[in-house]
């Protein structure tokens, strides 16, 4: 049995998922790539938004995402961050 | 506040080096913490470094007080500023102190409730700072509500190890157990001379096992630059 993913792994895995698409990708894609229901995708995808790591954009028939600076550096940087929420217990 | 800790001769001095050495620690990692929020957006690692960002200050301000005390600085700022007894401005200081340590573990429970309900928090803060500040020891009073929330968070600390099984959190769990002991030793302090000193021992072997924890997270980090 695997692990359960805790909320910054979900967050590494759906701005990867974005990143591995060389910037713009569509929602439905996201969902299934980060294997997450819809309603937890457009959580997430909102908090992310509103945190700056990633960027919507809306044309006629699509509304795609791309990674922001913030984001990528979250993804440099994630072995530090997870490092330390887990020695000092700072799960989420 | 009416007592006054009874401090073995060879030992004072050294106390001051125990708490300034408590005040970087504690601002290191209060320091990091806010590194891992800006990079997140999370909560958890805020509230965690406000926290430790107050046990600083309050471990900085102790610090003083006792430099004061030995270097008589504290005789010269009350000529300063004009306060009668020397006494008074060291229960000022302590009172500072008492405030800050109450505001660090405030801030840290509020952080294992997960909540973002700010009147729970002025709550909390607002019952403890009373509870301390109208009790008749207000010295005793501090060192109990402290070993309280102490408590709370060995066993939180403790449940989160059951719960996942992570190695890396026992550091942090061991280092609040010398904390809670530490805590509860200084409870007896103030008819007992040795108490102060195992109390700031064992509050230094808490401060090393955090120290040691941050340093082996920093020593992961450049492993994989």
């Amino acid at each position: 049995m695997t692990k359960k993913r805790n909320k910054l792994e979900v967050i590494r895995d759906i701005l990867k998922v974005i990143r591995d698409k060389h910037g713009k990708i569509k929602p439905t894609h996201i969902m299934y790539k980060s294997n997450l229901s819809h309603h937890m995708m457009e959580e997430y995808l909102k908090e992310l938004k509103e945190k700056g790591f990633i960027l919507e954009s809306n044309d006629e028939k699509h509304r795609t995402y791309s990674i922001t600076k913030k984001g990528l550096e979250y993804l440099e940087k994630f072995k530090f961050i997870i490092n330390f929420t887990d020695s000092f217990g700072l799960n989420f | 506040m009416e007592n006054i800790y009874l401090v073995s001769n060879w030992f004072f001095g050294w106390d001051v080096v125990f708490e300034f050495f408590f005040a970087l620690i504690a601002l290191g990692v209060s320091f990091h913490s806010f590194k891992i929020h800006k990079l997140t957006g999370q909560r958890s690692p805020k509230l965690f470094g406000l926290s430790f960002l107050f046990f600083s200050i309050a471990y900085f301000i102790q610090s003083f007080l006792n430099f004061a005390i030995i270097s008589k600085l504290n005789e010269n700022i009350c000529d300063f500023f004009k306060i009668q007894a020397v006494e008074t401005l060291n229960l000022i200081g302590l009172y500072f102190h008492i405030t800050f340590f109450i505001l660090g573990l405030v801030t840290l429970v509020y952080m294992t409730l997960n909540t973002d309900n700010k009147k729970l928090y002025l709550l909390l803060l607002s019952t403890s700072l009373l509870f301390v500040a109208l009790s008749q020891n207000s010295i005793y009073a501090f060192y109990f509500l402290s070993s309280v929330f102490l408590i709370y968070m060995v066993s939180h600390y403790f449940t989160n190890y059951l719960k996942n099984r992570q190695t890396k959190i026992i550091l942090i769990l061991v280092a609040f157990v010398f904390f809670l002991l530490g805590n509860i030793h200084f409870i007896f302090l103030i008819n007992h001379i040795k108490f102060y000193i195992i109390g700031h021992f064992l509050g230094l072997i808490a401060y090393l096992l955090i120290f040691v924890n941050l340093l082996l997270v920093l020593k992961n980090d450049k492993k994989k630059k």
